[in-house]
């Protein structure tokens, strides 16, 4: 029996509404409502009475779950399974799955200059015997064979700052940043050519692939605004910029998640497409303001307004409410269109509850032809 | 200039659906007019012809190297820097090194902001052959897609 089975048939009539109301912010349609994407993952396994572990290690359970709990919440018609630290198998890192988070590093392959230097890009050949792409190619066949109208190729660059600190431990890497910063940008560069790779081989298989791209730990609460430019754009910019070259894109996601207090503004040196979503997590300690994520950005890109992840897991949905309302007033005429989102994946024991009430902001303050 | 076509670039442009007719006529609006890039003696013309905007690439003495095209319509450059990478391409027009940026372009009445070469002077825009004919090409379908 495949996981599939355990769920009811798929709701068409709902998908073919999701996907209409999907395709607003990217074609100009005004169709329902602003759409709502929580940026879900394993609470999608949790609330269908799995565990975050099951998640992760079952990819094939996980998107089941998703695809499901999108119905319920009415939410995207299009389904994405990853975890933050995509390659870094392929890189020597001992990934150990946890019961409580993604899989992670239990390992820093890179503990000297030296070992920056001493560490191989692994080609598309390895990357296909690797862990990270075979994970991608199972699950990308099981959703072709059971929820095709669901399926978006996708490859993660992630958050290259956070993967090379990962590979030498954080510590090491933000020291290096300062003292040696050649050895910081082989690592980084070293990362995203491997990302790159994951790129070619998922363009070269599915034809196409959407990139996802982050700058997590690259944010002001650590790093100054030239630092960001130095060591998160530029690698972001390379990723996208050659993964374009090997035929992978048009879609962007751009997460830049984290205090973005002042950093914000280096990220208008990004590559943009005409399907870019671009997403700012918070401004100092407040979430980032829609307002402002539209003037700066709305005319290159579909805005990804945000609600405080901390708020989804309290039990107060009005003050979920009162925040997306805010968010979705501010956001609601980008030229680009917007989506209001949270400002992190939303965590697994978000309660749904606070789901809905970002659904139900968007649908009283988001409905086209109501404002 | 008169556009001349090597065996290999007839077989591009036959798998590319373009007329040697067309590619020839943009090969000589660019001469006459002045308007392409260039880069170690290969040159990059572009116009639009139809519901197409095609490009050529081809040398100092007219031969063909490769041609292209795309469907979304080249709207003004964005600005998205004060510090943005320069290509190896010059405007041949305004001898400026054009910048690798952005520019709005529209397709089926939608304009969003896509990859291009713009050159600082006379904000001429252009795409280069690996965008044009993949990352673009799968945006116009999506559109279509999106769209339908």
């Amino acid at each position: 029996m495949g996981y599939e089975e355990l769920f009811p048939p798929y709701n068409m009539e709902w998908h073919g509404r999701a996907t209409k109301r999907f395709a607003n912010p990217f074609v100009g349609e005004k169709f329902e409502r602003i759409d709502v994407d929580p940026i879900m993952l394993s609470h999608a396994a949790v609330a269908c009475g799995y565990t975050i572990r099951d998640f992760y290690e079952k990819p094939e359970l996980g998107y089941s779950c998703l695809v499901y709990m999108y119905q319920l919440y009415d939410l995207l018609p299009v389904g994405h399974w990853f975890y933050a630290s995509p390659w870094l198998a392929e890189l020597g890192c001992k990934m150990v799955q946890k019961d409580t988070l993604p899989p992670i590093p239990d390992s820093t392959p890179v503990e000297t200059l030296e070992d920056v230097d001493k560490l191989e890009v692994p080609s598309e050949e390895d990357l296909r015997k690797g862990t990270t792409y075979p994970q991608y190619q199972r699950l990308y066949e099981y959703v072709q064979k059971n929820y095709p109208h669901t399926f978006v190729p996708i490859s993660y660059g992630f958050d290259p700052v956070g993967e090379a600190a990962a590979l030498c431990g954080v510590e090491n890497f933000i020291m290096w940043t300062f003292t040696e910063q050649d050895a910081a940008h082989k690592l980084l560069d070293k990362f995203t050519q491997t990302a790159i790779n994951g790129a070619y081989c998922t363009a070269k298989d599915y034809g196409s692939a959407m990139l996802v791209v982050a700058s997590v730990l690259a944010n002001n609460d650590i790093f100054s605004d030239e630092a960001i430019r130095e060591f998160s754009v530029k690698y972001m910019r390379q990723y996208i910029d050659k993964s374009f070259r090997g035929g992978a894109g048009p879609q962007i996601f751009y997460h830049c998640c984290g205090n973005q207090e002042t950093s914000y503004k280096e990220f208008h040196n990004l590559i943009w497409s005409p399907f870019t979503v671009i997403h700012f997590g918070y401004k100092g300690k407040d979430v980032f303001p829609s307002e402002l994520l539209v003037k700066e950005f709305g005319n290159r890109a579909t805005c990804m307004g945000t609600v405080d992840t901390k708020l989804l897991i309290n039990p107060n949905p009005k003050a979920v409410y009162d925040q997306a309302s805010k968010q979705v007033i501010a956001g609601r005429d980008a030229p680009r269109g917007f989506i209001l989102g949270a400002a992190c994946e939303c965590p697994p024991y978000t309660l749904p509850a606070n789901i809905l009430a970002m659904t139900q902001a968007a649908t009283d303050h988001g409905t086209y032809g109501k404002w | 200039m008169e556009a001349k076509f090597s065996a290999n670039a007839k077989d591009v442009m036959g798998k590319r659906g373009l007329k040697e007719a067309d590619i020839a006529d943009v090969v000589a609006s660019a001469e006459s007019s002045n308007r392409k890039l260039s880069k170690n003696g290969t040159n990059l013309a572009k116009k639009r012809i139809g519901e197409v905007t095609m490009y050529a690439v081809y040398d100092n003495n007219g031969e063909v190297q490769s041609a292209y095209s795309h469907r979304m319509v080249l709207g003004e450059p964005v600005k998205t820097t004060d510090e943005p990478d320069i290509s190896e391409w010059t405007c041949v027009h305004c001898n400026e090194k054009a910048i690798i940026s952005s520019a709005n372009m529209s397709y089926l009445g939608v304009t969003r902001t896509g990859p291009a070469l713009v050159c600082p002077k006379c904000g001429d825009v252009w795409i280069e052959e690996y965008l044009a004919t993949m990352t673009i090409a799968a945006a116009e379908g999506l559109f279509e897609k999106k769209k339908a």
